[in-house]
């Protein structure tokens, strides 16, 4: 696997050049200071706990994972050949660093990890996933969440 | 992702995209992205690397400190390097009769793999892994096996060939050293059976007369890689 710009065209430029939908500048929520910044990650990488239902192409559903799932437990159902699995099999927090995550709470760099990152899958059309995009930002503000680092593959 | 992006802050929520595709972000303008150069599918740098996780988290976070009344977007400064470990081959003895006797032979050496790992990403098709090579060995045989209830024939095999990747590079990666991913995808596709079988798969599906085969045919190999075996070219 390789990055970007190692792939051989037209297959470089189909993906680089992916005719996405145009956004109006959205007026950015403003953050709150770190120590009271409680963080979710949410992912494209199709992410479904062992035993669930793959995400099939185009879905426009999230999975919720929890912190009390097992990383082995965690299985990617995103299975694009555009990109390296390698890794992930190798660690999952080169793809979902909610490892990471927690020790800058413990190191006092953010408030709190969010005890549930969520996934979306990846290559589907941004503007099907507004509506349930739109219900799990509602969901993690009911939860206390308050940012988001977003996390595609 | 970006739309995500959108969508989540007009909600409520602040939000920061890791990202892999510089274009996309100029194109679709989420509030705050950090553009990683790293390989696709690893967004956070390299396995076993806590500290370049911890720094590309902290820099994405960093993001929320600064002004931000128009998109930001940002360069993580470090790369990383994608060498290969020039020590590392696959010393496991494959038995090469065929392609199930290849995968018989692999199973042990997974097993050693899962438990050095305390972890495995197979098993999003739901067949144990020597089960999932002979699902796709006999897929287009007159005797295919018998697609277990609750997902169709086409999926299951989709995630049948991931699975026999994963399989296959757990197994590998239970060798030691450091290969890269592409040590460990030269291997697979030109070192073995189960990459010889996926790659047939893969010819049969694009030709096939079920249009749910053929739409998933461009997503068995890399594309890379059908770029190198499609012009006979060693791979850099």
């Amino acid at each position: 696997m390789v990055r970007l710009a190692d792939i051989p065209e037209p297959e470089r430029s189909l993906i680089a050049d992916l005719n996405c939908p145009h956004y109006a500048d959205t007026a950015p929520t403003t953050p709150v200071v770190a120590s009271q910044r409680h963080v979710a990650i949410v992912s494209t990488a199709g992410f479904i706990v062992r035993g669930e239902r793959p995400m099939l192409s185009s879905e426009t559903g999230y999975r919720a994972i929890a912190a009390t799932v097992d990383d082995s437990d965690i299985l990617c159902s995103h299975v694009s050949t555009n990109f390296d699995r390698t890794g992930f099999q190798q660690d999952l927090n080169v793809m979902l660093p909610r490892d990471r995550l927690r020790e800058l709470e413990q190191q006092g760099v953010i408030g709190k990890a969010a005890d549930t990152h969520y996934a979306f899958m990846g290559a589907t059309s941004p503007e099907k996933l507004e509506d349930k995009a739109r219900e799990l930002g509602r969901s993690m503000l009911a939860l206390g969440v308050n940012t988001v680092v977003l996390a595609p593959v | 992702m970006s739309g995500l992006a959108h969508y989540l802050e007009d909600e409520g929520l602040a939000t920061v995209i890791v990202a892999l595709v510089r274009e996309h972000i100029v194109s679709m303008r989420p509030p705050r992205a950090l553009w990683i150069p790293f390989e696709l599918g690893r967004p956070f740098g390299a396995p076993g690397n806590a500290d370049l996780q911890r720094r590309v988290l902290r820099a994405s976070l960093a993001l929320l400190d600064k002004p931000a009344s128009a998109p930001l977007l940002e360069e993580f400064s470090e790369a990383v390097p994608l060498d290969d470990d020039t020590d590392w081959r696959f010393s496991g003895a494959l038995d090469s009769t065929g392609v199930l006797a290849e995968a018989a032979s692999v199973t042990p050496i997974w097993n050693k793999a899962c438990e050095r790992l305390q972890r495995t990403t197979v098993g999003i098709s739901g067949l144990a892994p020597a089960a999932a090579v002979e699902f796709i060995e006999r897929f287009h045989s007159a005797d295919p096996m018998l697609n277990p209830r609750g997902m169709a024939p086409v999926s299951r095999a989709r995630f049948a060939v991931d699975d026999i990747k994963a399989f296959y590079f757990e197994a590998a990666l239970a060798q030691g050293g450091h290969p890269s991913a592409r040590q460990l995808h030269e291997w697979f596709w030109n070192g073995t059976l189960a990459g010889a079988l996926l790659r047939e798969f893969q010819e049969r599906a694009r030709v096939s007369d079920d249009k749910n085969l053929r739409l998933i045919a461009s997503s068995l190999v890399p594309a890379e890689r059908c770029y190198w075996f499609l012009h006979g070219l060693e791979s850099p």
